[in-house]
């Protein structure tokens, strides 16, 4: 018997019992449709979170000081360690190119023409390069030593006029102090800008370390350096673009004087960076390691205040964004390869489905065995017709599974606003699967069919 | 008796014996060895009209099994068409069996999912031919057993009647060197039984072999002899004369 004759007899028997094969097909679609939807899910999620590591993003390297017993992602257990002077004294470095600050500060509301939207845990404080020349729609990076800032679109738009480069924006701070900023920048988007921020898309105000971070730090603390600035903020906002910008200006280089002055770097009037971002030569590999090494040789040495800080307990870690991403991705994996294994569990009870209903097929069927052996059909004929039905049950199952599974996966992707990546290769391996798992489910009772007695069978009622 | 009408050729054998049995013995093991058949020899020459008769338990079926190549004898040899049942293994037996033995069956046994058409048409399906071929010839078959019209119909949509002319029309599509019917009026009533008993003296009058295995006298006399078997032997066989079942086509 040609192999389209046996493709059309069994599709005849699968169609002769529509119910039935729906419903043993139905283990299989589930499993299929559940390892595709988590796949494309998966996929579609790392393709998110990669898209969004700018490519002169590439250079730098996050940094901070954790217990290396801390699990978790950037920033994760991280103590402030990192002073001015360590940075300065990266700076100088000439393998790195640019050392800064990076400290998130937390915020009470954003005030903006008189109208306050609440908003905790919106400021960043950093150095200027942090803003990245193609992240901005418009203006330009904000400079360190003035009241200016840089917002990302969630922020621009949440007010009933939005905001514009040149507006005044008034934050009011975790401490009640208020401080008003000049917008120097607008973002792209409201996506993070590094792994520090996590890059889900949330509202953002970009400031300098100097002087949000360093004088509020020292403001905040009581009895700490630096005192009088904390009352002044409400009216530096007013006076930003006198005197007091300049003055300001010389208080950066003044804090370096406080520092050496107060000689001791971990003394309360000194800001502590929480992390630092150390930017290399370039997205060459071996600029980017000789910076990291370079940064943490200082880092760990006696010359630094950082060491004296980390005590036995903390570790630096310094690592680029595709580093911190390939843990992520990881962990990603991990969890996907985790619930793929589930699925195919359920694809394994679907395939013993499939094996059951062809074994019930085939004492129900005894009687046509018996006819068509009796007409002449051979052994390996029974066989393949058999087979051929197992085999189209699982490829129909793995067709309306994979299908199934892409829709789910494009739903989730879509709901939670991820670019949708379709794994192509996956599909060509679920109708495998497919394949394998009607033959697999097939094959004993096709044998079992194969085998049998013509004369027994022809007298099965 | 050595008539050519079948259009089949012999493979080693002129003799024109369609199905020779010499000495055939065939045992069972059930607890203790039970003769089914014991020392059976007959010869049924091509294009002839036999039945088959004797109480259950006579070894009819047996005889029928060996008959058809679903079975090897014990003992003995078996003849089809010239070739020797227990020779061959299971993969030639079958070939033998669906180029060489049309079945026609009690319960008639078509294939419940296909059509009238498609169940004449299915022992050519094991035989490689191509889809156009079997479905003229079979439509050809079922034009002579008066069921064209009915070609598309389901089994369970025809009567008795029709469904064992259809099992007929089977039997015969790959013009086997013989006919072989196991009680083929058992499940009709007695109009229809007449009917299809005519249609088989017409094929046998077109040069078919035909084996009735059959306990109901009438049936058996529309042969031209009858073999009667009692406990697994050969008790007597009768002859009617080969002028009974052509005439009879005619009726």
């Amino acid at each position: 018997m040609r192999p389209t004759e046996s493709l059309r007899l069994a599709w005849r028997s699968i169609r002769g019992h529509k119910l039935r094969s729906a419903l043993t097909t139905l283990g299989i679609v589930i499993g299929i449709a559940a390892v595709i939807a988590f796949v494309t899910l998966g996929a579609s999620l790392q393709a998110g979170i990669i898209g969004d590591i700018s490519p002169d993003d590439q250079r730098n390297s996050y940094g901070w000081a954790a217990d290396p017993d801390t699990e978790g992602g950037p920033l994760a257990g991280a103590q402030p360690v990192f002073s001015q002077d360590d940075l300065d004294a990266l700076n100088d470095d000439e393998d790195i190119d640019a050392a800064y600050g990076y400290m998130p500060l937390s915020t009470q509301a954003l005030v903006y023409e008189g109208e306050i939207s609440p908003q905790s845990d919106a400021l960043v404080a950093a150095g200027p390069p942090y803003i990245r020349e193609n992240t901005l729609e418009e203006g330009r990076q904000f400079e360190q030593g003035e009241r200016e800032a840089v917002v990302n679109p969630a922020v621009a738009g949440q007010f009933e006029e939005d905001l514009e480069v040149g507006d005044e924006l008034t934050i009011a701070l975790q401490g009640g102090q208020q401080t008003t900023v000049t917008v120097v920048g607008i973002t792209e988007s409201s996506e993070g800008l590094s792994p520090f921020e996590g890059f889900e898309p949330s509202p953002r105000v970009y400031v300098p370390t100097d002087p949000f971070y360093t004088e509020d730090a020292a403001g905040a603390i009581p009895g700490g350096g630096g005192g009088g600035d904390g009352d002044g903020t409400d009216e530096n906002g007013e006076a930003n673009d006198g005197g007091e910008a300049d003055e300001n200006d010389e208080g950066g280089d003044g804090t370096d004087e406080n520092e050496t002055d107060t000689d001791a770097p971990d003394g309360p009037g000194d800001a502590l960076f929480l992390a630092i971002v150390v930017e290399a030569e370039s997205a060459d590999e071996s600029d980017i390691d000789r910076a990291k090494e370079s940064a943490l040789a200082y880092l760990e040495s006696d010359e630094s205040d950082a060491s004296e800080l980390l005590g036995d307990d903390l570790e630096i870690t310094l690592q680029t964004s595709a580093e911190l991403l390939q843990q992520l991705e990881d962990v990603l994996d991990l969890l996907q390869n985790f619930i793929v294994g589930i699925a195919a569990i359920s694809l394994l009870v679907g395939s013993i489905g499939i094996a059951n209903i062809m074994l019930v097929s085939v004492t129900e069927r005894t009687r046509e065995i018996g006819i068509m052996k009796a007409v002449g059909a051979q052994n390996r004929e029974i066989l393949g017709l058999f087979l051929a039905e197992s085999v189209i049950l699982g490829i129909v199952g793995a067709i309306l599974g994979t299908l199934l599974g892409l829709i789910a996966g494009y739903l989730g992707a879509w709901y939670i606003d991820l670019p949708l990546v379709y794994p192509y290769e996956y599909v060509v391996l679920a109708i495998a699967v497919g394949v394998l798992v009607g033959i697999a489910a097939g094959l004993y009772p096709a044998w079992r069919a194969a085998r049998t007695d013509p004369i027994d069978a022809l007298r099965y009622e | 008796m050595a008539t050519s009408g079948t259009g089949n050729e012999p493979d080693t054998d002129d003799t024109g014996t369609a199905v020779s049995l010499q000495n055939v013995r065939k045992t069972y093991q059930l607890g203790e060895p039970v003769h089914a058949l014991d020392g059976v020899s007959l010869d049924i020459t091509r294009g002839s009209y036999t039945a088959i008769m004797g109480p259950s338990g006579s070894g009819k079926s047996t005889l029928m099994n060996l008959v058809g190549c679903l079975d090897t004898p014990t003992e003995g040899t078996v003849i089809v068409d010239g070739a020797d049942v227990a020779t061959l293994d299971d993969r030639e037996r079958t070939t033998l069996r669906g180029t060489t033995v049309g079945f026609v069956f009690q319960t008639f046994n078509l294939m419940p999912r296909l059509t009238a058409l498609e169940n004449v048409a299915l022992p050519q399906l094991f035989q490689n031919v191509g889809r156009g071929e079997r479905r003229e010839r079979a439509r050809e078959l079922l034009e002579r057993v008066g069921l064209a019209d009915r070609a598309d119909h389901l089994p369970n949509e025809l009567s008795g009647g029709q469904r064992q002319r259809v099992a007929l029309a089977r039997a015969l599509v790959n013009d086997p060197a013989l006919v072989l019917a196991d009680e083929p009026s058992g499940n009709l009533d007695t109009e229809t039984e007449a009917d299809v008993l005519d249609l088989f003296a017409e094929f046998h009058g077109g040069g078919t072999t035909m084996i009735v295995v059959t306990h109901e006298r009438h049936v058996a006399e529309r042969a031209e002899r009858i073999v009667h078997l009692l406990d697994g032997k050969l008790e007597r066989i009768e002859d009617l004369g080969s002028a009974n079942a052509s005439d009879e086509a005619d009726t």
